[in-house]
């Protein structure tokens, strides 16, 4: 039987309406967006629109070029969500000790965080240009030989995904930060009389402690990830040879450059659809049911 | 041999000392507390011998080994932390079993040696479980076990019963005290509570500031405290502390219209000079005796007896223990006490013997 007070709560009278809203905005454009991309409504035809079932899911599916930006965004997205939290982590162990100017240190692993993406985007540009760089310079004091970070179709997505390392690990860090300076200190000094060493007491007591804030932060970075935008845009435009082209920017320029609204919504559709089976699928490997809750 | 050796052990946070050239001798099987109230050092002390705490300087010794700089894993200690400190995410299975695996012992003796712990804690029907879905009571036991089930040259215990309720603790303090009374191994203990302390012990230290006030078995502690601290803190309702005045070439005191006869005391004392008098509540219920007046203020009672809170016509308050009447607010009666059971401690809270 319910309690009488949560019967009764009169503060449903203020979020009921909200929810109410929001749901009908929500699944209204859903079902709008899904009736447009069963037409073949483009721009460049106006007017002449008509029903055409599946056909863009089918044409889709016989794209090379959207599963080619399925495939990078795929990569992408394991590849800076796997990076990002392993540096993470390992960050935050190593400042996990007392030493001379750790606020310093700490407050300036905020400014990636704080600047904007067309910023970060650009320095990188700059960075990575052949000729006046720095990641050139740096490499030819190495006596390495010169590398087209932009320019080449094989470096160009993982010249993208450093810059996102660089501008995300630190969000990693604080979470992770967060969560470490809310564990308990007694069961890592109990591990450590029960006759662990340093890497036991992390492997085995510390890591499984924050295994929830890791993957948390994990969800969010992979979320953050598969929609990324920005950093191609300002750093590659998708190129060279459409080798940074994720199916988001793929999306964006059947959109805004093909102008051909039914297929980038069905693109957009098939992204949504495939984004949350594969986040649902982590979240249940993170958080099984029967561990913890 | 002493299993555990502390010598001149010394240690502090920037300006403040937290351990003054603290010694003690632990005996092999013997049950030691560390008392006194919170900030005296007597957890930083345990966790200097457990390795968790770098101490500044002095000596550690267990068994026949200087541990001093070796870090916690080789000294052979299990401890019982006040937070219990289970490790979260593993199942009271494998929260016992952990000191064993980072032994590298194989799974097969872990296990007969995880059952025979559950059996002897009577936690066997909670191996399954997180330490989440434990009560505070079955998690201390759970942590006991860890610390059992290694069989180690030391056992310590950091305040293990100060997170329970009253009558848990009575029932784990219990427990303890019979666990150690079966398996005779060095146990130290620190808690706060002196209660714990002359339940449990064989040897109490009483540790204030940094600095132990008194060592010695719980009823010479009682029976014949070193000082005024240590007489205060043992012992509950606490002692009273009267002012008094020597008279009489040192014979005698006086505390308002009452003398007391000193004689017995061998320190000559000088007439004029104030002491301070130290009577337990339980003897100001004698027939004959010193009398004193009390002005009744407040009964407390207890079934089997009951304290009497009340105030002297000197303004100074006093407890007593009365087993056969209950005096009511506002009557004034006549507290006995005999000489000898009275103790004296000079301006400094020294005892005068």
């Amino acid at each position: 039987m319910r309690p009488v007070a949560a019967a009764s709560d009169p503060t449903k009278h203020f979020f009921q309406p909200i929810i109410v809203c929001l749901t009908m905005a929500s699944v209204a454009l859903t079902l709008f967006v899904i009736w447009i991309s069963l037409h073949d409504l483009s721009l460049m035809r106006a007017g002449r629109e008509k029903f055409v079932g599946l056909d863009n899911y089918i044409r889709f599916l016989g794209d090379p070029r959207a599963m080619a930006a399925l495939w990078r965004s795929v990569l992408f997205t394991t590849l800076a969500t796997v990076i990002e939290i392993a540096l993470g982590l390992a960050v935050v162990l190593f400042l996990d000790r007392d030493f001379a100017m750790k606020r310093l240190v700490r407050t300036l692993l905020l400014v990636p965080i704080i600047m904007t993406p067309v910023v970060v985007g650009l320095t990188w540009r700059f960075l990575f240009d052949p000729a006046t760089g720095m990641a050139n310079y740096l490499l030819s004091l190495g006596g390495i030989s010169l590398v087209d970070w932009l320019g080449s179709p094989q470096i160009a997505l993982f010249s993208v995904l450093i810059a996102d390392i660089w501008q995300w690990t630190p969000f990693v860090i604080l979470l992770v930060m967060a969560a470490l300076e809310s564990a308990p200190t007694d069961p890592l000094n109990a591990a450590r009389v029960d006759g662990a060493r340093e890497w036991q007491v992390t492997w085995y007591v510390l890591l499984p402690m924050l295994r929830r804030a890791l993957a948390i932060v994990a969800l969010i970075r992979a979320i953050d990830s598969i929609k990324a935008f920005d950093l191609f845009y300002i750093m590659t435009r998708g190129g060279p040879a459409l080798s940074t082209e994720t199916l988001n920017y793929y999306g964006y320029i059947v959109a805004f450059t093909n102008f051909d609204i039914s297929y980038a919504l069905a693109i957009a559709i098939i992204l949504t659809v495939f984004t949350n089976v594969a986040l649902l699928t982590m979240y249940s490997v993170l958080f099984p049911k029967t561990g913890d809750r | 041999m002493a299993q555990l050796s502390i010598r001149s052990v010394s240690k502090s946070y920037g300006a403040v000392q937290v351990l003054d050239d603290v010694s003690v001798e632990v005996e092999e099987g013997s049950f030691v507390v560390l008392l006194g109230p919170s900030g005296c050092g007597k957890s930083t002390l345990l966790h200097a011998v457990a390795g968790l705490n770098p101490i500044d300087s002095g000596t550690i010794v267990i068994g026949d080994r200087n541990v001093t700089n070796l870090p916690a894993r080789d000294r052979d200690v299990a401890m019982v932390f006040q937070s219990y400190a289970l490790y979260p995410t593993m199942t009271v299975a494998q929260n016992i079993a952990f000191p064993l695996k980072m032994r590298g012992l194989d799974r097969r003796t872990s296990d007969e040696k995880v059952a025979g712990v559950a059996r002897l804690l009577q936690i066997e029907p909670l191996l399954a479980r997180l330490p989440r879905e434990l009560s505070g009571g079955q998690r201390q036991r759970v942590a006991i076990g860890r610390a059992l089930v290694r069989d180690p040259r030391l056992f310590l215990f950091d305040e293990p019963l100060s997170n329970l309720d009253a009558a848990l603790r009575t029932e784990l303090r219990a427990e303890i005290k019979r666990l150690h009374q079966s398996i005779r191994r060095t146990m130290v203990y620190v808690t706060h509570d002196q209660t714990e302390a002359l339940t449990l012990a064989d040897k109490i230290v009483v540790l204030k500031a940094g600095r132990i006030e008194q060592t010695g078995t719980p009823l010479s502690l009682y029976d014949d405290p070193d000082n005024a601290f240590v007489a205060g803190f043992i012992g509950t309702p606490r002692m009273n502390f009267l002012k008094a005045v020597v008279v009489d070439d040192g014979k005698a005191l006086t505390t308002g219209e009452a003398r007391v006869d000193i004689s017995h005391l061998k320190t000559k004392l000088e007439n004029g000079k104030t002491v301070t008098l130290g009577i337990r509540p339980e003897h100001l219920d004698e027939k004959q005796g010193v009398a004193l007046p009390l002005a009744v203020d407040v009964t407390e009672r207890l079934g089997s007896t009951s304290y009497v809170h009340g105030a002297l016509p000197s303004g100074e308050t006093v407890v007593a223990e009365r087993r056969e009447d209950q005096p009511r607010f506002g009557e004034t009666i006549t507290l006995r006490f005999k000489p000898g059971l009275a103790r004296v401690f000079d301006g400094d809270g020294n005892r005068i013997r």
